[in-house]
């Protein structure tokens, strides 16, 4: 190798070509992506996260829970995820197309939590998910950070929480959640990935075409 | 240029300076010690947040009450100050260090050199702070804020002018393998990183799409700018050291081609089973697969530095480890496999491997090579170094193992639905603590090759005045 100009263009379209191939191919594929308009509902699906739900999306992001939990549900066969009754079809691109950043997560030291909201047969309501972030459990600490321990003054604020004994705040105290903890768990509420595309549904052999979107 | 000061100790050696060190590296000598000196800064900040890292996984509730320190943040902060702050600035002082030395010419733009070092590490800083408040990207081996991109991008370019200069104003001839991986690094990371602000952060793409920038760049990172970064060491420092020139040197710029052209590719394997285009991962099977090829060609170039010498063994520690990660790279991206190991800690294993045993075992051995011909004095110790050499590989081998087999655990357990987080967290428990031991004594080399750094670089007065010209 003696010539510069050669090893320049050579490296240059190397990182090109690996980005056009990986980057433009994919975006050609799952790019234009729109909602699923079903007839039967009236109503396109994805749903769009509320306001709220989108803003607890970065504060998602910001404590870094995808460094714990990720979010993508995989095909039945592959994993146990299926059977953890994480959802019950794979997560496919389509759900992720309103989502401003997508924390696909690559370690699971907690469940998967792609289809959170509409998990079978129970999913965790707001209160849990509060009690969770405030206790903590197992593995995952407490983030008592997002909540904030003040005098009741009157009546006892609706929002406050109902604690199990033991880690109920002082007499004439109350847990109350933050902004932050309402929009985390307001997120956490809309991520659901019940509604049945027809690209998730594992396709027959013969037909090939779908099953490994 | 006078012969610079030789400090001939009773276990004088290779790591000594040569007689007419810094004859071509003398120009730019303050702002690469800075650039070095910065990195192992760096080094020591990322191992305390390693090792906080580490406990959190089998202790939950430490330091969980701050807000600034959640797991999440605390293993962006680690890999941060590692990637960027370590191996991103040690390996292009050491790059353009390189280039200026094969150039046979003094350094050029060594202002610039100065100035881009300063604004790097006011970037990093600023960025390691805004990570911690929360404003990180939130994407691997991309958390720096958004703000700090610029500033890094421009301090980048204010860097690696020098090792342009010198790469454009070579002497006329055949390359050698070192200018090839130097200077494609230093060219790659600006083109990788603006690619990714520009599609991630200024316009970001739609839903998964993010996921596959995402891996396309941090694999595109690690092959084409942290690996060239360290093969440049390895392919400078063995030859001058073993006085031979490489077995099998034709093979070389294959093994070059390789990688730029391959490496890119094979980032669709941590996206295996993931809600993106089937073929991304199926291309990473095929494309890790022939990037063994470069492996091959790399341990066969690099095999005479299993030869003896304190400086030698850091890079046959790293070469080792550089070609038995890829080896493993191709095996887990098979589908079969990674249904196991997918999402546990064996990928952290992997990647630890890789960044720790591989590039920065290379760089450590560049980097005892490089001092004494750039600071114009000798290691002040012997002892230091092979003490941070026994730790480094011991705390590296022990860390690699306990993840890899906490992550087997995981894998395990996590392909079982009756077993729960909770005891797929205890079975974890016992290899985890050895993980945080490894990180204790990663961190005490790490601390033992900073001080030897400040002892040699900084802290002798008198010696060597002359050799700055």
């Amino acid at each position: 190798m003696k010539n510069g100009f050669v090893f320049f263009v050579g490296i240059f379209a190397a990182l090109g070509l690996s980005w056009a191939g990986i980057v433009l191919g994919s975006n050609s594929q799952v790019g234009g992506l729109t909602g699923y308009y079903d007839d039967s509902d009236g109503q396109s699906y994805p749903l769009r996260p509320s306001g709220e739900a989108a803003a607890g999306l970065l504060v998602y992001r910001d404590l870094g829970c995808a460094s714990c939990h990720t979010q993508q549900v995989r095909r039945p066969g592959f994993g146990s995820d299926q059977a953890r009754a994480w959802g019950e079809r794979q997560s496919v691109a389509r759900d992720y197309i309103y989502q401003t950043a997508v924390q696909l997560g690559d370690f699971r030291y907690g469940p998967d939590l792609a289809n959170l909201a509409t998990r079978k047969p129970t999913a965790p309501d707001r209160e849990s998910l509060m009690r969770l972030l405030y206790t903590g459990q197992g593995a995952m600490p407490a983030y008592s950070f997002l909540f904030e321990t003040r005098k009741i003054s009157g009546q006892a604020s609706d929002l406050a929480l109902k604690l199990p004994a033991g880690l109920e705040p002082r007499k004439g105290r109350q847990v109350v959640p933050t902004a932050r903890a309402e929009r985390l768990v307001a997120y956490l509420l809309s991520l659901g990935t019940a509604y049945d595309y027809p690209e998730a549904r594992p396709a027959p052999h013969a037909a090939k075409e779908g099953a490994d979107k | 240029m006078t012969t610079a000061p030789i400090q001939a100790g009773p276990t004088s050696g290779e790591w000594d300076a040569p007689a007419g060190a810094g004859a071509a590296g003398a120009p730019g000598r303050g702002p690469l010690l800075f650039l070095i000196g910065s990195a192992l800064v760096w080094l020591v900040v990322s191992g305390v947040f390693a090792l906080i890292a580490s406990i959190q996984l089998h202790t939950p509730g430490f330091l969980s009450d701050c807000p600034i320190l959640t797991h999440g943040r605390v293993r962006v902060l680690q890999e941060t100050a590692f990637v960027y702050g370590w191996l991103g600035t040690a390996g292009p002082a050491l790059a353009v260090w390189i280039l200026g030395r094969l150039s046979g010419s003094p350094l050029r733009g060594t202002s610039w050199l100065g100035v881009g070092a300063a604004f790097w590490n006011a970037g990093l800083a600023l960025g390691l702070v805004g990570i911690a408040i929360g404003d990180g990207t939130g994407t691997a081996l991309f958390g720096l804020p958004a703000y700090v991109h610029p500033v890094m991008l421009a301090s980048y370019a204010a860097i690696a002018i020098a090792g342009v200069l010198a790469w454009t104003g070579r002497r006329r001839g055949p390359m050698f393998a070192a200018q090839w991986y130097a200077a494609a690094a230093l060219f790659l990371f600006p083109w990788l990183f603006s690619a990714a602000d520009i599609m991630l952060v200024l316009a970001p793409v739609r839903g998964v799409l993010q996921a596959v920038v995402a891996g396309w760049f941090a694999q595109g990172l690690w092959t084409l700018w942290m690996a060239p970064l360290a093969l440049a060491g390895a392919y400078y420092v063995v030859p001058r050291l073993t006085g031979k020139t490489l077995p099998n040197y034709d093979a070389a710029s294959l093994g070059f081609w390789c990688l730029v052209f391959v490496g890119g590719w094979t980032g669709g394997r941590h996206l295996i089973g993931g809600p993106v285009p089937a073929w991304i991962s199926t291309l990473a099977v095929v494309t890790t697969a022939m990037l063994v090829f470069h492996y091959v060609v790399v341990a066969l170039n690099l095999r005479p530095a299993l030869g003896a010498g304190s400086v030698l063994r850091f890079i046959a520690f790293g070469v080792g480890s550089y070609v038995l990660g890829g080896f493993v790279d191709a095996v887990t991206a098979a589908r079969s496999v990674a249904v196991s190991t997918q999402f546990t800690t064996f990928d952290q294993a992997q990647q630890q491997l890789a960044l720790y045993g591989g590039v920065s075992m290379l760089l450590y051995g560049t980097l005892y090579f490089a001092i004494p011909r750039i600071a114009g004095r000798a290691w002040s110790s012997a002892d230091l170094l092979r003490g941070h050499f026994a730790l480094a590989a011991t705390g590296i081998a022990l860390l690699v193992v306990s993840l890899g087999a906490a992550g087997l655990s995981q894998g395990r357990d996590l392909a079982d639905p009756s077993v729960s987080f909770a005891a797929m967290a205890t079975h974890m428990q016992v290899w985890l603590l050895v993980a945080t031991g490894a990180q204790a004594i990663l961190l005490l080399g790490n601390l033992l090759l900073a001080v030897n750094f400040l002892e040699t670089a900084v802290l002798k007065p008198g010696s060597g005045e002359g050799v700055a010209s």
